[in-house]
């Protein structure tokens, strides 16, 4: 193990020399450029990283060439939600680099800030996080490959009706997801026939979850529905839930996949073993598609242990981006590309996906999964149960 | 009434791990007016050792600590005298300046060379069973947290209040020149008071990591956290730290038991409501 | 634990008369602005928004370098510049450029003076601690007050008019960026007459020795508010020249993060030097971006230790440590002022 610090340190060396050198390569003349905005630094390094990681996993299987044309990408960093910052490196991109494409984007206020450059700048944006229904509405050159909390949400309420829990009690983050989350489950459940008797929203920063437990405790429910970010403040809260004797008592957990994303399972381990969530992606999903990309994308990374779900939004979207190169010749008409990748249908890593032609939103499949051990010992989100063709309930109005 | 008694005793383990990690900050913001930014990633740096120690190289949860207590002051030892030195009695911006600095290059470090993934101390089975304690069932690992605390506030207030080593140390850090002119090595303790500093940082960051997770961005997440704590309390007034660390444990605690959506609210205008009344802080001394 | 600096240089009697050089000064800063315009055309958005951070530094600069306060909450002005100015444009129909710059600083002035009413009552640390939890009530009540915020959506969809109804805040970002060093010559020339006044004198007075001053019969609380007042307007100037340029607003406006940020820029061009504010942001921004491009994964490391490294061999800024070069190259006076 401390050989692998060693090597680490000798490529950190190396990786500064590499700054100190500066950036090499002029642009090429058949080249398309492709410009990623992501969080590769701050808090949430992690996600930004399995942006790189998805991008590159569908390099390396499909070639940099589309169409006689050399997909070249440009990476920039954006930490936190900062939209004023994503507008000035958006803009930055499309005059300065000259992208014909942008990717990534994890945060709603960043995506919304991005939106209303993209007609006059003739340039579609293929999101590859951010959540938030709304977004779809912003522009008609959006498409969004990854999901939206509501589509993963009501299937969950659903499964949670039918396996017979009845009361809950919801705990979200106080932000515009958590929101969405909150009301999404209210609506499944209240469909189904069960009751939310209580909703509980927590600001951003909490650390120290156990009054949050005591309520949920005293709430007289059955089971208990939580959306966080994906991020340190998951693990508290899951072990929160168990030290407050939550689990002893009955109480069943459910959330999104974003509680349980699995470069956090091997912290989480036994805390979470039998959490029930509603997710779109799996790394555990059996397939051939996924085994291959699996491999790719921890190659990528350097550790698969640290893939998670953005990166598999990140490998749709470049499958997007190179067919909507593919459809205009390499000529940058960002309406024509829009057009060409409406309807289009594939069977993605995590299962057959198509991107709605009314929407531009992502149709796909979204599983029930119960974090298990698989037969190696390694702790998975197991999907269980599988809810196909799931559009955006959020935009569906 | 059991409900009440339930809350308390999780604020007073909350309480108690903040007050690990900040009483050094509070020593070294109080005796040796370093405002040090840095604290937060010295307190990570111990949680990533006990990690690595009990996690890669097999060793128990408790050696697994004081390998990591021991590693993060060594990994800190070379740092005094090449860059704390030369803001001692600077400017505080320019202390801000180097202690953020220092704790920017160790987010980059560690996260490069430990991943950017969350890390975890497994428990000891004696830490990891609930503990019943007549109305409840408490995570014995919870009960380990104000234990530990408790141990910290004794040792630490006995070294300063009573022995000779800590007279001569409160005098190095009131009046420098005096006591170099009394013989007293000054450089030689604020060495040790920063070392003990980053020692307590390390050991509060292994024993807290279960309510504060260990990974690269701890450095910076908590540093508001720490400082408000410092500040409520009287930089450098132990007792101070300690009342601070229970008070806010408790409202923070109660305040998200009561009315959660509002919980950051109450919280920050605890603060200014007892910077108001108390401008130096719970216990601290005016200057 | 007082902020402590060097003791006041002899500038005002300086080489040349003090109008002469600031008119040299902002002569200067004007020159390097439309060369920006010309050798970076490609990169305005991103000259645009150093100005606009520019702009809080500036103003932070006035509180930390004048009335001796220690703050990390100071984005608390610029944000709620940047709201105002954003909500009054979506909701109330004003559209026009000069007016919301108007509106934002208004809105930073009285934000200002509500933040010194809270700061000004106390010094050192527990100031720095008031100042965040001030950040903080702002941010939660930003985020709470979603209605007309937008809350963490951020709020979106202004559509401010082209200025002079001429020119657009477009892609290409040509008139946010003359608008942006615009405001910035503007702001530059009403600084460098209040720092020159006998008013900024009293506040430094204030600072250095409050004891002296109050009994010279002066309220002292009173003209440090005065001073946070003229400040938070120019932060709120900053948040309003923001919300024009990107036509977006977000919490991250009004966070402790961009507070720090503002705080390190300072000491890195160095205290009490409008130029040294000004220098500090243009160095620190220009890095980040340009390490981050280059590398997006590892520039932490290398901001941390330009920061440690600035310390290490420029303990006053980059100013000071100019100041020292030229002092040691040239002979003569400090330039700097501090």
């Amino acid at each position: 193990m401390s050989k692998t610090i060693v090597s680490r340190l000798k490529r950190f060396g190396a990786a500064v020399a590499m700054l100190a050198a500066g950036a090499a390569g002029a642009a090429q003349a058949d080249t398309i450029k492709v410009g990623i905005i992501g969080p590769y630094s701050g808090p949430f390094a992690l996600q930004g990283k399995n942006f790189q990681a998805g991008v590159e996993a569908y390099l390396a299987q499909n070639g940099k060439n589309v169409a006689g044309h050399t997909i070249e990408i440009v990476y920039r960093d954006l930490p936190g939600a900062n939209p004023q910052q994503a507008r000035a490196l958006a803009q930055e991109l499309i005059v300065r680099e000259k992208v014909q494409y942008l990717g990534g984007v994890y945060f709603t206020p960043d995506a919304l800030a991005i939106t209303p450059l993209l007609e006059q700048a003739n340039v579609p944006l293929v999101i590859f996080n951010a959540a938030t229904s709304a977004i779809m509405n912003s522009s008609p050159l959006v498409v969004r490959t990854s999901f939206t909390t509501a589509q993963t949400t009501t299937p969950l309420g659903k499964a949670a009706i039918e396996r017979g829990t009845k009361k809950f009690i919801t705990v979200v983050s106080d932000y515009g997801p958590g929101i969405d989350a909150e009301n999404a489950f209210k609506k499944a459940i209240e469909a189904a026939g069960g009751q939310v008797a209580e909703s509980i929203r927590m600001p951003m920063t909490t650390n120290e979850f156990s009054p949050i437990m005591q309520r949920v405790r005293g709430a007289g429910v059955e089971g208990l529905f939580a959306f966080l970010p994906s991020g340190p403040p998951t693990l508290g809260f899951v072990k929160a839930f168990n030290d407050a004797g939550l689990r002893q008592a009955g109480i069943r957990f459910f959330s999104t996949g974003d509680l349980t994303q699995e470069s956090d399972l091997p912290a989480l381990g036994e805390a979470a073993s039998g959490m029930l969530t509603g997710f779109h992606y799996a790394v555990s999903h059996d397939s051939a598609v996924n085994r291959a990309f699996v491999e790719a994308a921890g190659k990528a990374l350097g550790d698969v242990n640290q893939l998670s779900f953005p990166a598999v939004g990140a490998y749709d979207g470049m499958r997007v981006i190179a067919k909507m190169i593919e459809a205009t010749a390499g000529k940058q008409e960002a309406a024509k590309a829009v057009a060409a990748v409406k309807g289009m249908a594939w069977e993605s890593p995590r299962g057959p996906v198509k991107i709605d032609a009314e929407t531009r939103h992502i149709t796909q499949t979204i599983y029930l999964r119960e974090v298990a051990k698989d037969a190696t010992g390694k702790w998975i989100n197991k999907e269980i149960q599988s809810f196909p063709e799931q559009g955006d309930p959020g935009l569906a109005k | 009434m059991i409900t009440f008694f339930s809350i308390a005793v999780d604020a007073v383990a909350y309480g108690m791990a903040l007050f690990i990690i900040c009483i050094g900050l509070s020593l070294m913001m109080g005796l040796m007016r370093v405002v040090n930014l840095a604290h937060g990633a010295f307190a990570m740096i111990g949680g990533y050792l006990a990690s690595y120690a009990t996690m890669q190289l097999g060793f128990g949860y408790f050696a697994g600590i004081a390998l990591a207590v021991l590693g993060t002051v060594l990994i800190a030892l070379p740092l005094e005298p090449l860059l704390y030195r030369r803001i001692y009695g600077k400017p505080e911006l320019m202390q801000v300046l180097m202690t953020v600095g220092i704790a920017f290059a160790a987010i980059g470090i560690v996260n490069y060379l430990m991943g950017p993934t969350l890390k975890t101390i497994p428990l000891p089975p004696i830490l990891a069973t609930p503990v019943d304690i007549g109305f409840r069932s408490i995570a014995g690992h919870r009960l380990f947290v104000i234990a530990s605390g408790i141990v910290v506030v004794a040792a630490l207030w006995i070294a300063i209040e009573y022995t000779t080593l800590g007279i001569k140390l409160r005098a190095a850090i009131e009046k420098p020149d005096m006591a170099r002119a009394l013989g007293v090595r000054t450089n030689a303790y604020f060495l040790g008071c920063y070392v003990v500093a980053t020692a307590l940082a390390a050991f509060g960051g292994a024993v807290g990591a279960e309510f504060l997770p260990i990974e690269p961005f701890y450095a910076l997440r908590y540093i508001v956290t720490f400082l408000v704590v410092v500040s409520v309390g009287g930089a450098g007034s132990i007792v101070g730290s300690l009342l601070a660390c229970l008070l806010l444990g408790a409202i923070d605690v109660t305040g998200r038991y009561l009315v959660p959506d509002f919980g950051n609210f109450f919280f920050y205008l605890c603060v200014i409501v007892v910077i108001f009344a108390y401008p130096n802080g719970l216990m601290g001394r005016a200057r | 634990m007082t902020m402590r600096h060097p003791p006041l240089s002899d500038a005002a009697r300086g080489a040349w008369p003090a109008y002469k050089r600031d008119a040299y000064g902002i002569l200067v800063v004007f020159a390097g602005g439309i060369a920006g315009y010309y050798l970076f055309p490609d990169s305005l958005a991103l000259l645009t928004r150093i100005v606009s951070i520019a702009l809080l530094v500036l103003s932070l600069d006035l509180v930390v370098g004048f009335c001796g306060v220690a703050t990390l909450g100071h984005a608390a002005l610029y944000g709620i510049g940047a709201y105002a100015a954003g909500i009054v444009c979506l909701r109330a129909g004003i559209t026009d450029p000069f007016l919301l710059v108007m509106i934002g600083a208004g809105a930073g002035a009285v934000a200002g003076i509500a933040m010194g009413a809270v700061l000004l009552r106390t010094h050192g640390l527990p100031q720095l601690v008031l100042s965040i939890a001030f950040v903080q009530l702002v941010q939660e009540g930003a985020n709470k007050a979603s209605a007309y915020t937008g809350g963490s959506d951020g709020l979106a969809g202004m559509m401010p008019a082209p200025i002079f109804g001429v020119f657009a805040f477009d892609l290409w970002g040509r008139s946010a960026y003359l608008f942006a060093i615009f405001l910035l010559i503007a702001v530059l020339a009403i600084l460098a007459i209040v720092a020159r006044s006998p008013f900024a004198m009293l506040c430094r007075g204030a600072k250095e020795d409050p004891v002296r001053v109050e009994s010279l019969g002066v309220a002292i609380r009173l003209v440090l508010l005065r001073m946070y007042a003229i400040s938070g307007a120019i932060a709120g100037i900053g948040g309003a020249l923001g919300m024009l340029a990107t036509q977006v607003v977000g919490l991250d406006g009004v966070s402790f993060e961009l507070s720090a940020n503002a705080l390190v820029m300072l000491a890195l061009g160095g205290v009490g030097s409008l130029y040294g504010a000004l220098g500090g942001t243009v160095a620190f921004m220009m890095v980040e971006h340009m390490v981050a491009a280059i590398n997006p994964f590892h520039w932490m490391t290398v901001i941390g230790g330009l920061m440690i490294g600035v310390v290490l061999v420029a303990p006053r800024g980059l100013a000071g440590g100019l100041d020292d070069l030229q002092r040691r190259l040239f002979g003569g006076k400090s330039e700097t002022r501090q």
